[in-house]
């Protein structure tokens, strides 16, 4: 076991974190003389125990989303006032949004009509409009949103997680990325464990497939069949209880015996997991068709089998990107999730699993309220560039107080003014909801006792129920 | 497993007691009752209290330091006098005001730990100066009564009697061997070599000896032990972090056969070190294959701030080679160890003032084939079209920057502050201020005077308040056009003797005409005077050319249409465009990030043709990834928490000051390099050896003498058996660095020898086996199960060494090593993750170890094992034709020994048994990835149930764990 890490957990979580199975524990416990109950380690009772993070990689323009600004509309083609707000390429006059926007719920939020669907759950929404990050950049605002450090090599969000919480279900990873047709930009640094072990980090599940079994590697054995494989098993474990029994108390060896039994179940339960087939259809139609909307009841399958933190990526790339003709573009990407956004909360909440998952829907950061200039100097383009100055994002589900607008950007949607949100400070206020405060949830790697959001994050206790 | 320190914190004492009893016990083995500071005491301060009182002057309260004894110290510490002590009231009282630690830190020592400083303080309360810091010293070699066969065997037994306790009994020779062959070479040995050495006659510790030298001659060896390494050196072949895919180190190869080849040719490990660090500053021939061995310093994540990739190798080389956190010291005083912020600038000073250059070294004298000559011409081609489009586009890039002066003067004047250079990421158009340009106009103008004759109103006004400003302007223009006297002087500009006068004329007209009232606005003015010298300077340039075709009259070189080339009041003006170093004479490197987007976009295009050639093209020679150290390198400054445009104190290059005292001085220039890896190679260094033997020590039982390999600092655990490590060094010292005689020193002992079997009663008053009264069970790492199931099955492929990467996951399998597979930064392999491989994205020096479902899942049903599993089922099939003999044979081929009867009939059964009715397997599903070995003629059920026999012996924990 590891000898340098210094997280005061409970022998039994440390255990739990090291991917030991329940057998493992069982005789664990044994040597112990304790029993098998205990609740997860967190600082205080947590309001969510599951994350879903629909990550709209690439950029969501808020302007054309969630932070409404008329001023764009009457001040359309002249030059913005700013000075000094540089993002990737030059920026020209502005460029109204091309979408409507409506209040809705009970609440009265304005959603714009790009999210339709999404928008009859607005009562269930924290919408914060005054995000910021540090750079106009997607690789290094992803490793900020992923893993809160945009250069260095950090946990992600995630590994975190699963490593403070532990996994509900041993028989399948704690720690899911969902991406249909590849990687997304600046590829598993996403979903890395960094210095925490390796069992942590995320698995990447190509969701452009629908065959479950194609889904996770090995979980299938091509070539024996059922009844071939259970004589195998039990001529392996045949062997493995002989060597064992001249080799009395090893708990290493015990736990990669029933790791052997773990495995065969998993094979059951994991194809059973990522089978979006057997669901009815009236749930097929309440997320709706597609590869996007078929990952978000994904997800759903996922939690509602114990699953930790599970990421759902647009896909592979940065299709979020519009930095030309946001009309089009935009309108495509948010056809393609709208509906399985909110399918996945309306089927939460039926099911009383909203209340325990945290949904958190945002990009690395959002996109300029003005038009981005071509290469001919032109704001021909109509699109928009990357904006890191202030972005909207929005949460959902556990502990989080719906219908819920916090902070805003100046007149035009550029800079976040108002109660501006870092994302340590998002993070932080993530871990509260799980129950973990963020300056303890610590791990002492080369010396020092890292956190994921370093030296800084303020819990956002607004958007909190 | 978890040091009872740590498990203690907050968990139930039930558990905690008897395993901090028994660490006690065996803790500081010397003196059983005594208290000792460096290994009971100073931990307790140094996780409670050090934060605030230790060597972080900005964080320290109270002005007392707990670390060192210091004049401050007896406010709180009354030596011999618990009681009087302020220390044992903080910690005692139950005033939350009082209270120490203060409740915000959320850790309370326990009532066992207060124990322990309350004897200590009675006891005299002596500190001591870190153990890892003081000087190796030849510790006497104690006599214990009980057997030993070698110095070390004395060290452990000693400890072991101490405690009551004993070695284990000596392992059976048949998995002594197996032990051994997997610690060398990282591979089964073979049944004939494992009957050889059962059946030897001659003494076990002979006949053992020979067996490791056999083992320590094997290429073989230096592929296992390199491999550990390279976990070190965070080895990878890409870059990592890249936005869109990845991209390859085309060299990276060179530098992991280097680190085998050295291994196999024992190079003395001070050698070793030196070549990583200082490989060119070593005199070698301009292609010595050491070269290579720079690698160390460059194979690292490629971040896109220097500083960070500086900090990288600062931490590779500071864990990595003598076990101390100096990283955390970059943004401010480590918060534990003597470790100031300069230190740390100290080692970027050294680091800084190198570069990887563009052209990397051919290694050898590679033999001048068909291949090489068809790369060498295609590099050839590539690089001259990159140069040609490259060298034009710089130059206009540079053309346009000396028109555009006032852009960068007007940001200046605006008070644009400074930016953090180090992260360029932003597209740039024609017309963008480029934040590199705009410092270099910055530095440049700050070393003007106000006697400069161009610049002198910039210098003069720039800090005049706006409501004086054009008056002020006006007055200095009167004032020194006075001075320059009457323009009748310089007036003949063609005259080649006429000097400029004293102001630059054109400067103060040009100010007289247009009254600037801001600095923002003289900005303006000199932007426009710049652009007109400029265009001015390519019109008369391109006039000048034009006079020397013949068919035009030659013209003199004084004549009047020469006054722009000639006139010095001019070339007073051009001087701050087009002499050396200033603002717009940007160096091509500089110049090469700061092309337009689409510019960049497309050079780069040019670049990756180069790139592939070297990595793709057969012909490419191996190259070293060198380092180039400049001579004469700028001055390093602290960065004030990190932040580098926020410059404290100036560094020099030197070396850790706590660390080694007698390396202060600072490193030659040029060498600086050198004069670090000779610090670290110091005999006097008290931390390399002990690192470097306690890594050897480590591989060969699983865990060190140290258990925090990458810690020997005050927060790490003090070492097990600190006399033995010490002892270690020295014997290393007089081995002459040897890495294999060390590894004979440790194999040759009892304790290495000895079973891995339980012992109940040493369990409970030792749990975590750290006074080794067994030997340590293991289990096979990723690379040596992957590289033993092919040996089993007879396909590793050992014929060649190096060379380039192989993909480890490539159907049909590549069967070579697993040390030659390519590593990938940015999408790790799921073999290497699922089976706690290295992170290359840092200095691994443990690796995690985990039990996961997925490894099983990989055991179960990869096509890998079902192969393996398969062919050498067939070899049995083809060895014998009774069941029985088959199964003996698979019996000595993975397991080298002979199956009892119960295993025997166990397997028979298994292959005999009956096919339940309506059963078939999916054998035939599409998509499987295999190579298809299970195809077989005529008894194809028979030959499945061999390799589903052999596919659970080579899963089984038999053949994945060794005793």
């Amino acid at each position: 076991m590891d000898t340098d890490t210094s997280f005061a957990f409970p022998r039994r979580q440390f255990l739990k974190r090291c991917g030991l199975g329940v057998g493992a524990l069982a005789l664990t416990d044994m040597l112990a003389g304790q029993s098998a109950t205990a609740g997860p380690a967190t600082h205080f009772p947590a309001r969510a125990r599951h994350v879903i993070h629909i990550f709209l990689n690439g950029g969501m323009s808020q302007v054309d989303t969630f932070d409404p600004k008329p001023e764009l509309t009457r001040r359309a083609g002249q030059m913005l006032p700013f000075d000094n707000l540089q993002t990737e390429r030059k920026t020209g006059v502005a460029l109204p949004s091309p979408f409507a926007f409506q209040q809705h719920g009970e609440c009265g939020m304005p959603i714009s009509d790009l999210f339709p669907r999404v928008a009859e759950c607005a009562d269930d929404l924290a919408v914060i409009r005054s995000m910021y990050a540090e750079l106009p950049s997607h690789e290094m605002m992803l490793m900020l949103m992923n893993t809160g450090h945009s250069r260095l090599v950090r946990p992600s969000f995630g590994s975190w997680l699963t490593w403070g919480m532990g996994t509900e279900n041993q028989n399948l990873p704690g720690f899911v990325a969902l991406c249909p047709g590849g990687l997304p930009v600046a590829g598993a640094g996403n979903w890395r464990s960094a210095f925490l072990p390796g069992s942590y980090q995320g698995t990447l599940v190509d969701t452009a497939h629908s065959d479950p079994t194609k889904l996770i590697r090995h979980i299938r054995n091509k070539r024996l069949s059922e009844s071939d494989q259970l004589a195998q098993l039990e001529i392996l474990q045949a062997l493995n209880a002989r060597h064992l029994a001249r080799r009395p108390h090893e708990a290493d060896l015990e736990a990669r015996i029933q790791s052997f039994d773990l495995a065969y179940r998993m094979q059951m339960e994991a194809t059973d997991a990522f089978d979006t087939n057997q669901e009815p259809e009236h749930i097929l139609k309440l997320y709706g068709e597609g590869t996007q909307n078929r990952q978000l009841l994904l997800a759903r399958r996922l939690v509602e089998r114990g699953v930790r933190y599970v990421q759902v990526w647009h896909g592979a790339g940065q299709p979020w990107d519009s930095h030309s003709n946001i009309k089009d573009t935009h309108r495509h990407v948010a056809n393609q999730c709208d509906q399985g956004i909110a399918g996945l909360i309306k089927d939460l909440k039926q099911r009383g699993l909203l209340s325990k998952t945290l949904i958190l829907c945002s990009g690395e950061f959002g996109r300029t309220p003005s038009v981005e200039m071509g290469q001919n100097g032109s704001g021909a383009s109509q699109g928009r560039d990357h904006n890191h100055w202030g972005f909207s994002l929005w949460m959902a589900g556990g502990g989080i107080k719906g219908g819920t607008i916090y902070g805003a950007t100046d007149e035009f949607g550029f800079k976040a003014v108002e109660n501006p949100v870092s994302v340590h400070d998002l993070h932080a206020t993530m871990l509260h909801l799980l129950g973990f405060d963020h300056e303890r949830l610590t791990y002492r790697y080369a010396g020092r006792d890292y956190r994921l959001t370093d030296l800084s994050g303020q819990v956002v206790s607004d958007v909190i129920a | 497993m978890k040091t009872c320190r740590a498990l203690t914190s907050r968990t139930t004492l039930r558990i905690a007691i008897p395993l901090c009893l028994a660490a006690g016990l065996c803790g500081s083995y010397a003196m059983a009752n005594d208290i000792s500071f460096s290994s009971d005491v100073r931990p307790i301060l140094a996780e409670y209290c050090v934060q605030c009182h230790g060597p972080d002057e900005e964080q320290r309260r109270a002005d007392l330091r707990l670390d060192i004894a210091d004049e401050r110290t007896t406010a709180a510490i009354v030596p011999g006098d618990p009681d009087a002590s302020e220390l044992m009231h903080r910690l005692t009282t139950s005033d939350p005001d009082m209270q120490m630690p203060p409740a915000e830190m959320q850790k309370r020592p326990t009532e066992q730990q207060i124990e322990i400083l309350r004897r200590w303080i009675a006891e005299g309360a002596e500190f001591e100066r870190h153990w890892s810091y003081q000087p190796i010293r030849r510790p006497e070699v104690p006599t214990p009564t009980g057997a030993a066969s070698t110095d070390i065997d004395r060290f452990i037994v000693a400890a072991l009697e101490k405690n009551g306790l004993t070695l284990a009994p000596r392992l059976d020779r048949r998995r002594l061997i197996r032990r051994a062959t997997f610690d060398l070479i990282g591979l089964p040995p073979s049944h004939a070599e494992v009957e050889a050495f059962v059946n030897d006659a001659a003494s076990d510790n002979e006949a053992f000896a020979q067996v490791i030298d056999r083992l320590l001659q094997s290429p073989r060896y230096g592929e296992r032990w390199g491999r550990h390494w390279l976990d070190i050196a965070r080895y990878a072949d890409t870059h990592g972090g890249s936005a869109i895919g990845f991209k390859r180190f085309p060299f990276s190869y060179t530098y992991r056969d280097y680190v085998i080849g050295s291994f196999n040719e024992d190079l003395p490990y001070d050698e070793f070190v030196l070549q990583q660090l200082a490989a060119d500053q070593l005199d070698l021939p301009a292609n010595d294959p050491a070269l290579a061995a720079l690698g160390f310093l460059t194979v690292g994540m490629q971040f896109r701030s220097v500083h960070d990739l500086i900090d990288d190798q600062i931490d590779v080389i500071t864990r990595g080679l003598m076990g101390v956190t100096v990283a955390c010291a970059r943004c401010h005083d480590h918060k534990f160890d003597q470790i100031p912020t300069t230190d740390y600038y100290a080692l970027y000073a050294t680091l800084a003032s190198s570069e990887s250059p563009d052209d990397l070294p051919v290694l050898g004298e590679p033999p001048l084939t068909e291949q090489l000559r068809n790369y060498q011409g295609q590099l050839e081609k590539r690089q001259t079209i990159y140069r040609d489009m490259a060298r034009d586009q710089m130059e206009v890039m540079r053309s346009r920057l000396r028109s555009q002066v006032g852009l960068y003067l007007t940001d200046l004047a605006r008070g644009v502050p400074e930016q953090d250079l180090s992260a360029a990421f932003l597209s740039y158009r024609t017309d963008d201020v480029r934040p590199v340009v705009l410092h270099r106009w910055r530095i440049y103008l700050s070393t003007l005077s106000e006697q400069d004759p161009v610049f002198f109103a910039w210098v003069r006004l720039q800090d005049t308040p706006a409501d004086q400003f054009r008056d002020a302007c006006e007055q200095l223009v009167q004032t020194l056009k006075a001075e320059n006297g009457d323009p009748e002087k310089f007036k003949d500009m063609h005259k080649m003797s006429v000097e400029a006068p004293k102001w630059n004329p054109r400067v103060l007209s040009a100010l007289e005409d247009a009254r600037p009232a801001s600095l923002i606005e003289l900005a303006e003015v000199y932007g426009r005077l710049f652009a007109d010298v400029h265009l001015a300077w390519l019109t008369a340039l391109h006039e000048a050319s034009l006079e020397a075709t013949p068919a035009v009259d030659i013209l003199t070189d004084e004549d009047p249409r020469h006054a722009e080339i000639n006139s010095a009041i001019n070339q007073q003006l051009r001087r701050h465009l087009y002499e050396t170093g200033t603002p717009t004479d940007v160096p091509d490197e500089v110049a090469a990030r700061l092309l337009n987007r689409t510019v960049k976009d497309n050079l780069s295009g040019k670049r990756g043709t180069i790139h592939n050639l070297h990595l793709n093209s057969p012909g490419s020679p191996p190259r070293g990834m060198v380092l180039k150290e400049s001579e004469a390198p700028p001055e390093t400054r602290v960065f004030l928490r990190g932040n580098p445009l926020s410059r404290g104190e100036p560094v020099e290059a030197r070396f850790l000051t706590a660390v080694a005292p007698y390396g202060t001085k600072p490193f030659a220039d040029g060498k600086r390099r050198r004069g670090l890896a000779e610090a670290i190679i110091d005999p006097e260094n008290p931390l390399t050896r002990r690192v470097i033997v306690n890594w050897v020590w480590r591989h060969h039982f699983g865990l060190g003498l140290v258990r925090t390999p990458d810690d020997l600092g005050t927060r790490g655990t003090p070492p097990t058996h600190p006399k033995l490590l010490d002892h270690l060094a020295m014997a290393f010292a007089d081995d002459g660095w040897s890495i294999k005689k060390l590894h004979r020193r440790i194999m040759l002992s009892d304790v290495y020898q000895q079973a891995s079997v339980e012992n109940t009663k040493a369990r409970q008053r030792d749990a975590e086996n750290r006074l080794l009264w067994r030997m340590p069970r293991k289990r096979l790492e990723m690379e040596s199960m992957r590289d033993a199931l092919l040996a089993v099955s007879g396909e590793l492929d050992t014929t060649s060494m190096g060379g380039r990467p192989f993909d480890l996951e490539t159907v049909p399998v590549v069967p070579r090593r697993s040390v030659y597979a390519f590593i990938n930064r940015d999408i790790i392999s799921s073999l290497l993750s699922t089976f706690d491989g290295a992170d290359p994205t840092s200095c691994t020096v443990k690796r995690p170890d985990t039990t996961v479902p997925q490894q099983t899942l990989y055991v179960l049903n990869s096509a890998f094992i079902q192969d393996r599993a398969a062919t050498v089922a067939r070899l049995a099939i083809d060895a014998a034709a009774a069941d029985a003999d088959r199964v003996e044979w698979l019996y000595q081929r993975i397991y080298l020994r002979q199956p009892e009867q119960e295993e025997l009939d166990l397997a028979v059964a298994f292959v005999t048994r009956p096919q339940p009715s309506g059963d078939t397997a999916d054998r035939n599903a599409t998509n499987d990835d295999s190579t298809g070995a299970t195809a077989g003629t005529g008894d194809e059920a028979g030959t499945d149930r061999w390799a589903q026999l052999a596919h659970a012996m080579l899963a089984s924990n038999e053949f994945i764990f060794l005793d």
